[in-house]
């Protein structure tokens, strides 16, 4: 899409606005009128405008997942959305609409499953798709007009609506677009792979996930490695000789993440030059627990949030859990009565920590549980409110409803 | 995994925008109604989506609530629709015009809708009286 | 009981409380006939109090009573006002006279107007007037006595229009008033200069004392005594300012007696009077007074010559005779005030009785004639009506001089005045005696015309006009009464009072303000003596003129002239083209200057009403935004927000 030697800012703006009068154009020509309406080209301009505008987001922000029935299943739900909204919004005969109205539904709920929100998903299929709708056909059944209409074939304003409507949306993308600091030029050739807009920093990179999960399975073997004879001290000696090696391993996956003293361990794979070694640490625990000043643009959306500091906070409870832990063990070993399960005890402890450290900024896996968790403990007030705005509405409606005076 | 919250914000705003146009073009009640239950959608995925890039609930906590006002908003608003039906015999808004200010004329329609010549459906002559509809049955809506 | 103060109040009350019933008379046909009787009580008792107030202040302390304690009207800063009154011999002679001629006159109207249907406001005017015009004459401080000058113009004005529906006469009405109020502008200034050359103090007798003891300069003293004048040459009809008495004469003729003969008309005179020790410090506002006086007196004089109409006759000779007031006035400060005060206030006296008398005789004529008063349609009538013929003709040998009648002696007194003046020290001395001349021609010409107007109304052949119908015949009973009383009254109290008893100017001069002027003039007194010289020249004087006209006009023809003064008569006839020339100079200018003034005023409307076209334009352009689609407004709104979004977002991701 790149015509002219244009900023990238211009670039994105143009490919909106061109999607946004595309849009217009398109429904312009397909909102029902009383003489009638251009059908081919309204869907034509439509196809070119969703055209445009996934164009434009693949371009600026990239695959959407990094697997393809991810990425497969995105582009579906999305495009099932916008055409049945589309549908839904130009369809003359209100039945159908509501039909539309239900695939719509249909494929937000896709979208959902996709955000991992499964309860959400059956929340809202039941409730729109179920009630909701169920409620607009008989409602639509009891006040049907019959042949031509004014509600149904004549639109209010059909060109200043799409304008407004599509100058709110085409705006709104490009706030995204600006925020997401897309604009901003490529620095050298380092992200010359990386489609992907330079997003809020997440609390870790992907790699200091997984090098915490490998300190998590470490631990577990040191824990294992706990087990055996205890009977004699030369055998204690061996458990903890084993219970070292192990524990150290562990530890200098874990310094690479939330440092530590043992934080000049064994230095990573060499080969990396030490720009590869400073871009994997970009944004990461690392990089906020220690270097103060963020260089680099992409570190400048610094986190402040409270993930970021709860993350900091769990990386310091970790930092010092883990001086002790060798030392209390090795006293618990060589007590005169050892205490093995303490010892383990004191292991799991870490090893819990480092779990928790390591799910942050994932979601919780099981989601209804924790749904209503949240719900009862965070929102209590808000769900008082709600069952009694429910209770009032169901009145209201009863109220509203009534016919005066006319004895059923 | 990288989230990708763009992708989601960008389609949860092209549906908010669709919804816009819808609600402000068409004149049926039911199917703006409809229109401004997409706009909410458009507005879940973008809570869902934020919830999943925090790694926290309160956004789907969210949806929640915007699926139990929804559920509040259109029962009410299907009453006052078969209110306003009763009155009127049409779901048309642009019917309701009556505050406007002093001195400004009713927006009426200037194109005349197409009349569609329907034939009528093949009857036979009724054998013995056609029951007349009393008033009661007539109004009943 | 026995205060003057408060005998001074019954006074001014009376006659208020006169006007009140007899408004309230007039709510039922059955008790409007009666409306003239609580006039007639309240004056004649105010006459009477008058009269036991005289004794009062002749008995015993010769001096001034001021209110005690008096209410405030308003203060404002250094300025307040209250109301007081001042009892002393000036003020006690003008409530004698005032009360006793309204008295006559109010019997007499009681029978004039009988029959009009506009009887009960007749009456309840008069008393108004009446009462206006003793606050006038109590009052002590400047502003009451100016708001009572004001009343007696008001009076005047209602009582000259009081036949409404005439045009003529409610034009006269408008023309008094306005001209009166020029006169009235000066005299506020002045007022108001006074004040500030007398530290604000608003009563006068205090005013007095404090500029007695703190002279200010010449200059500012004749200014402010000037601009007094001119208030009394609106209100005493002194020229230029003397139109409107003549034709004043639209009111019925009792009006004319009271207000414009004896009593509104002499308000100025008394206002000089009273303010005496102020002139008497200004000479060169005093000989300016002088012949304002003297030339009025010559000018009306010529004008009263070749009149057709009685009653203007007898207007003109009130201008001149006023003028004669003023003459004497105006030799104050050169001679001792005493004299020079009371000669004038002694004409001013005697001239209430005879012009009354005149006025009222020409009204008991008029009556008779069917409301004919030119003096081409009737004539002879002598025969006709006895007691009006006898009492006219006391009245207008009175006014012209006759030898022992009372006008005689005042007229006597002026030109002794005026003598004594040119003899004086002042620097105007030969002023005063040029004065002296008009005075003697003009003496001359008054009785010339009063007498041309005798004969033309009584003797000479009996014509009766063809309205006067039945009428003609001799007034009832309550119209010659007042006429009897006020022949005698006009006969002999000139010679009572003062030529050989001095009792009028021994009076006269135990008031404070005589004193003081007195004090300040630092002239010599003139002693009373017979001047013999004078007394024979004016009995030459007032015998040639009746003689003449015995010889012009014994057989009636008003229209005739002495022989080779045909154009003088006629330039008189027209009243000198006063008027017209007034319409010419000043009123035309000002109807020149309305129009123009209206439509400036016109534009400025149409300046106001186009601004406020503005909003109501803009708000037609705005208002059909709310046209009461409710997707209409959405989308206003969707609008707006996507400009505020623009806004935002091209700002802030800059």
């Amino acid at each position: 899409m790149t015509l002219f030697a244009l900023t990238k800012t211009q670039e994105a703006g143009g490919q909106i606005a061109l999607a946004a009068i595309l849009g217009v154009v398109g429904f312009f020509l397909l909102l029902p009128r009383p003489r009638g309406r251009f059908v081919p080209g309204g869907i034509a301009a439509l196809i070119g405008s969703a055209a445009v505008f996934g164009a434009m987001v693949y371009s600026t922000f990239g695959n959407p997942a990094s697997d393809v029935v991810g990425s497969v299943l995105f582009w579906l739900f999305s495009a099932g959305a916008l055409i049945f909204g589309t549908v839904l919004v130009v369809q003359r005969n209100p039945a159908r609409g509501a039909i539309a109205f239900a695939f719509v539904i249909l494929s937000t709920c896709g979208l959902f499953l996709l955000l991992a929100a499964p309860f959400l998903m059956a929340a809202t299929i039941i409730i729109y798709a179920g009630a909701i709708i169920v409620t607009f056909l008989f409602v639509l059944m009891l006040s049907h007009a019959e042949g031509p209409s004014d509600e149904n074939d004549r639109s209010r304003e059909p060109l200043s609506g799409g304008f407004a409507g599509f100058a709110f949306v085409g705006l709104v993308l490009f706030t995204l677009y600006q925020t997401s600091l897309a604009h901003l030029p490529n620095d050298g050739g380092k992200d010359k792979e990386q489609h992907t807009p330079h997003l809020p920093m997440a609390v870790l990179t992907p790699e200091e996930r997984q090098t915490l999960a490998n300190a998590v399975v470490k631990l577990d073997e040191a824990e294992k490695a706990l087990d055996g004879d205890i009977g004699s001290h030369t055998a204690r000696d061996e458990r903890i000789v084993a219970f070292d090696k192990a524990f150290t391993l562990a530890l200098n996956d874990l310094s690479d993440v939330v440092g530590g003293p043992y934080t000049f361990g064994p230095s990573p794979q060499a080969g990396t030059s030490p720009a590869q070694t400073a871009q994997i640490r970009d944004g990461s625990l690392h990089q906020r627990l220690f270097v103060k000043k963020p260089t680099t643009p992409q570190a400048k959306l610094y986190r402040e949030d409270q993930q970021a500091l709860e993350a900091i906070e769990r990386a310091a409870r970790i930092r010092g859990l883990s001086e002790g832990t060798f030392k209390k063990v090795e006293d618990n070993l060589q007590r005169d009565t050892p205490d093995v399960s303490a010892a383990k005890a004191e292991v799991r402890k870490l090893r819990d920590e480092v779990v928790i450290l390591h799910g942050m900024g994932q979601l919780p896996a099981r989601n209804v549980a924790n749904l209503g968790f949240i719900l009862y403990a965070d929102h209590l007030l808000a769900v008082e409110l709600a069952g009694t705005l429910l209770l009032v509405a169901t009145i209201g409606a009863v109220a509203v409803a009534h016919r005066k005076g006319v004895t059923q | 995994m990288n989230i990708t919250l763009w992708h989601f914000l960008a389609v949860a705003a092209a549906l908010f925008g669709i919804g816009l146009v819808g609600f402000l073009t068409r004149r049926n009640l039911i199917t703006m109604f409809l229109c401004a239950e997409m706009m909410l959608q458009g507005v879940a995925i973008n809570f869902v989506a934020f919830a999943r890039y925090h790694g926290n609930l309160h956004g789907q906590v969210f949806v929640l609530f915007i699926l139990a006002v929804a559920a509040c908003e259109a029962g009410v608003a299907l009453a006052l629709f078969l209110s306003l039906y009763r009155r009127r015999r049409s779901l048309d808004t642009s019917d309701w015009q009556e505050l406007r200010e002093l001195g400004v004329p009713p927006t009426v329609d200037t194109e005349p809708l197409e009349v569609v010549k329907e034939e009528p459906l093949p009857t036979l002559t009724p054998a013995g009286a056609r029951p007349q509809p009393t008033a009661e049955e007539v109004a009943r809506v | 009981m026995s205060d003057p103060r408060t005998l001074a109040v019954i006074i001014l009350a009376l006659p208020l409380f006169a006007a009140i019933l007899a408004w309230i008379c007039g709510a039922s046909p059955t008790t409007k006939k009666f409306a003239h009787v609580p006039l007639i009580v309240a004056c004649g008792t105010a006459a009477v109090i008058a009269f036991v107030l005289l004794n009062k202040m002749l008995d015993g302390y010769a001096g001034q009573y001021v209110t005690e304690n008096p209410l405030t009207w308003f203060s404002a800063g250094y300025l307040k006002v209250q109301y007081t009154i001042a009892v002393d011999s000036l003020s006690a002679i003008m409530l004698g006279m005032v009360t006793f001629i309204a008295t006559m006159i109010a019997i007499f109207s009681g029978g004039y107007m009988h029959g009009d249907k506009g009887f009960f406001r007749y009456f309840a005017i008069m008393s108004l007037f009446v009462f206006s015009m003793c606050g006038l004459v109590l009052a002590n401080n400047f502003l009451l006595l100016v708001a009572f000058w004001e009343g007696v113009g008001l009076c005047s004005y209602l009582l000259i229009g009081y036949y409404y529906d005439k045009p003529s006469a409610a034009a006269a009405a408008r023309k008094a008033f306005l001209v009166t109020r020029l006169g009235d502008t000066g005299f506020l200034l002045g007022i108001f200069l006074l004040w500030k050359m007398g530290n604000w103090n608003t009563d006068l007798n205090l005013l007095f004392d404090y500029i007695a003891k703190h002279p200010p300069e010449p200059g500012t003293l004749t200014t402010a005594c000037l601009l007094l004048f001119c208030g009394a040459v609106g209100k005493s009809a002194q020229f230029p300012l003397y139109v409107w008495l003549p034709d004043a004469m639209e009111g019925p003729t009792p009006v004319s007696a009271l207000i414009h003969a004896a009593t509104m008309v002499t308000a100025g005179v008394y206002l000089l009077a009273r303010c005496s020790p102020l002139f008497v410090r200004a000479p060169e506002a005093q000989i300016i007074v002088a012949w304002i006086g003297g030339i009025t007196a010559l000018l009306a004089a010529f004008i009263a010559l070749a009149q057709t109409d009685l009653k203007r006759i007898l207007a003109y000779s009130t201008v001149s005779q006023l003028g004669f007031m003023f003459l004497a006035l105006g030799t104050s400060g050169p001679i001792s005030p005493a004299f020079a005060v009371t000669a004038a206030m002694f004409h001013l006296f005697t001239h209430a009785f005879f012009k009354a008398l005149l006025f009222l005789s020409a009204g008991s004529v008029m009556h008779a004639m069917g409301g004919v008063i030119d003096v081409r349609q009737f004539g002879g009538l002598r025969k006709l009506m006895p007691i009006t013929h006898f009492t006219f003709l006391c009245g207008a040998a009175a006014l012209a001089g006759f030898p022992l009648l009372s006008g005689f002696w005042s007229k006597d007194m002026i030109f002794e005045s005026l003598t004594e003046a040119s003899e004086s020290q002042s620097k105007y001395t030969a002023g005063y005696f040029t004065l002296f001349l008009m005075a003697a021609l003009t003496a001359f010409l008054t009785a010339f015309y009063t007498f041309r107007a005798y004969f033309l109304t009584f003797w000479g052949p009996e014509r009766i006009p063809a309205e006067a119908g039945h009428h003609a015949h001799e007034s009832p009973g309550t119209m010659t009464l007042p006429l009897i009383v006020l022949a005698i009254g006009a006969v002999f109290v000139g010679g009572v009072m003062e030529p050989f008893t001095h009792w009028f100017s021994d009076f006269l001069q135990t008031t404070p303000a005589m004193t003081q002027a007195v004090i300040a003039s630092q002239a010599q007194s003139v002693e009373h003596h017979f001047n013999w010289a004078l007394i024979g020249t004016s009995t030459v004087l007032a015998l040639a003129g009746i003689g003449i006209a015995f010889a012009l006009y014994r057989n009636g023809g008003a229209e005739k002239a002495p022989p080779g003064l045909d154009k003088v008569f006629a330039l008189s006839r027209n009243k000198l083209y006063v008027d017209e020339i007034y319409y010419a100079a000043l009123v035309k200018p000002a109807e020149v200057l309305a129009f123009l003034l209206r439509v400036f005023d016109g534009f400025l409307d149409g300046l106001a009403r186009l601004i406020a076209a503005i909003p109501r334009f803009i708000g037609d352009l705005v208002r059909p935004i709310q046209n009461g689609l409710v997707q209409f407004y959405a989308l206003s709104m969707v609008l707006g927000l996507a400009v505020f979004l623009t806004f935002v977002v091209f700002r802030i991701t800059r």
